[in-house]
């Protein structure tokens, strides 16, 4: 290129030509993208805008009529490929791709598509079961992507409104079609899943066509939502479509009023609930409470409990047996005792003198009590004591012999 | 009522209470001890009947505004 600097700069012009001979060295290149803007002028010229799908991108497009007339009639939002060099305008330093042919993708390719993509995320795991998150039982605020004023929208908060009055939304209005719907559904629901409030996403648009429906199944949204920690419900068309966005939510919703009907509980239906648990609870402590009294008054009722004075009449009872105990027991002592004495009483007798004595004998004893065995020893005076049978008398000796 | 120390909740009063008619009834005690221990027993008898009386009134007193 060439030097420039603050003293010596490039003038416009110079600048300008240089840019163009520099973009249009590039040849043509084919483009997919969708049309909007289309601006067709009195002249024999045609301008649009060929958007990007996924992003908020885009670029100006101009060709003949006649190259624009190829494929007309085109629907709304079409998607194109098209054949186009790009062009620099010095006049006022713009870039617009000449188009040389403009052809509209078919139903048939996109389907193709569409079925290559979800082989490649089903792949990837995004859309299995356990990827899936629980729906939280009573979200503090409700996340809800839609279209404006549209009666998917009312659907949704009217039918959430009915099952749980104190519903709070945060209500995201955006392009659900289009080529905006892509980058506006992305950029809502990145809102969405930063407010931490936000317990469930609901995406939702009404019924459309095959095209209409596309941004639903766009690769980068899809990854978005598979990405997202909030669950989310999606609530697409009807029935029978299926974007994508479908295959990846957390739960799928056949219309908004499902859509309504997951994300909130019925009132009615947990008042009745709550009742029911209650009265569980009541029988139950009631029932508890009737088994303890009867365990108390059972325990109450015992004898040793109810009439004390049974403690005191066993021992009573205990002490008289004792007493009669140590009675009988004294008793026998002394029978034992007597029998002794009576034995000995006869021993006694039995070694006596008594009996010799009553046979005539009679016992000679000197004065100091010793029996007279030898009587030659027996001095002249020394006197006696005679022990008959039966009683004793003094005697004195009157001779030695 | 005696001023213990704690007010015993219902299952160690009611514990309590089954230990102490289970001693008096074996016999194993003294009688200054038997004696003791079903004063001690009333008390908690009284004490668990209180709880349950309570309890009871409460229940009743909670359902009545409910239907």
């Amino acid at each position: 290129m060439f030097e420039t600097s603050s003293q010596s700069p490039a003038p416009v012009r110079v600048v300008s030509e240089a840019i163009k001979e520099y973009v249009e060295r590039l040849g043509p290149i084919w483009i997919e993208g969708e049309i909007s803007e289309l601006n067709e002028r009195s002249g024999g010229m045609a301008f649009m805008r060929l958007r990007d799908t996924s992003v908020d991108m885009s670029l100006s497009v101009m060709c003949y009529k006649n190259v624009l007339a190829a494929v007309q009639p085109l629907p709304a939002n079409a998607r194109v490929v098209i054949h186009a060099k790009a062009s620099w305008f010095t006049k006022n330093g713009s870039l617009t791709m000449s188009a040389k042919e403009i052809r509209q993708v078919g139903v048939g390719e996109l389907l193709a598509r569409l079925e290559a993509l979800k082989g490649v995320l089903a792949a990837e795991g995004l859309f299995s079961a356990d990827r899936k998150a629980a729906l939280p039982k009573l979200p503090r605020k409700v996340g809800l992507i839609c279209g404006r004023n549209t009666d998917a929208e009312k659907d949704v908060v009217e039918n959430a409104r009915r099952r749980w009055p104190a519903v709070e939304f945060e209500i995201r209005e955006v392009a659900v079609q289009g080529a905006a719907a892509v980058v506006e559904v992305s950029e809502a629901l990145r809102e969405l899943e930063s407010i931490e409030d936000v317990d469930v996403i609901i995406i939702t648009r009404g019924g459309g066509s095959f095209e209409d429906l596309l941004p639903f199944s766009d690769e980068s949204l899809v990854r978005l939502a598979a990405s997202c920690e909030t669950p989310i419900v999606s609530a697409i068309g009807h029935e029978k479509d299926s974007p994508l966005l479908d295959l990846v939510a957390d739960y799928r919703a056949s219309t908004p009023t499902d859509a309504a009907k997951r994300v909130v509980p019925d009132i009615e239906q947990e008042i009745a609930d709550i009742n029911k648990i209650r009265d569980r609870i009541y029988r139950r402590l009631v029932s508890t409470i009737d088994y303890e009294l009867n365990q108390i008054a059972q325990l109450r009722n015992r004898p040793v409990m109810k009439d004390p004075s049974v403690m005191v009449k066993v021992r009573v009872d205990e002490l008289n047996a004792l007493r009669d105990r140590s009675k009988r027991g004294f008793k026998s002592l002394l029978e034992i005792e007597k029998k002794e004495i009576k034995g000995v009483i006869a021993h006694l007798r039995s070694l006596s003198p008594q009996s010799t004595m009553d046979r005539g004998y009679s016992v000679v004893q000197s004065d100091d009590g010793k029996i007279v065995r030898d009587a030659t020893k027996l001095k002249a005076g020394a006197v006696l004591r005679i022990r008959a049978a039966k009683g004793e008398a003094r005697a004195s000796v009157l001779a030695e012999e | 009522m005696a001023a213990k120390d704690a007010k015993p909740s219902y299952e160690e009063a009611r514990d309590e209470l089954a230990e102490i008619v289970e001693s008096l009834e074996d016999g194993s005690a003294t009688l200054e001890e038997s004696l003791k221990l079903w004063e001690r027993g009333e008390e908690l008898a009284k004490i668990c009947q209180e709880w349950l009386d309570g309890a009871k009134k409460k229940l009743d007193a909670a359902k009545k505004p409910a239907e």
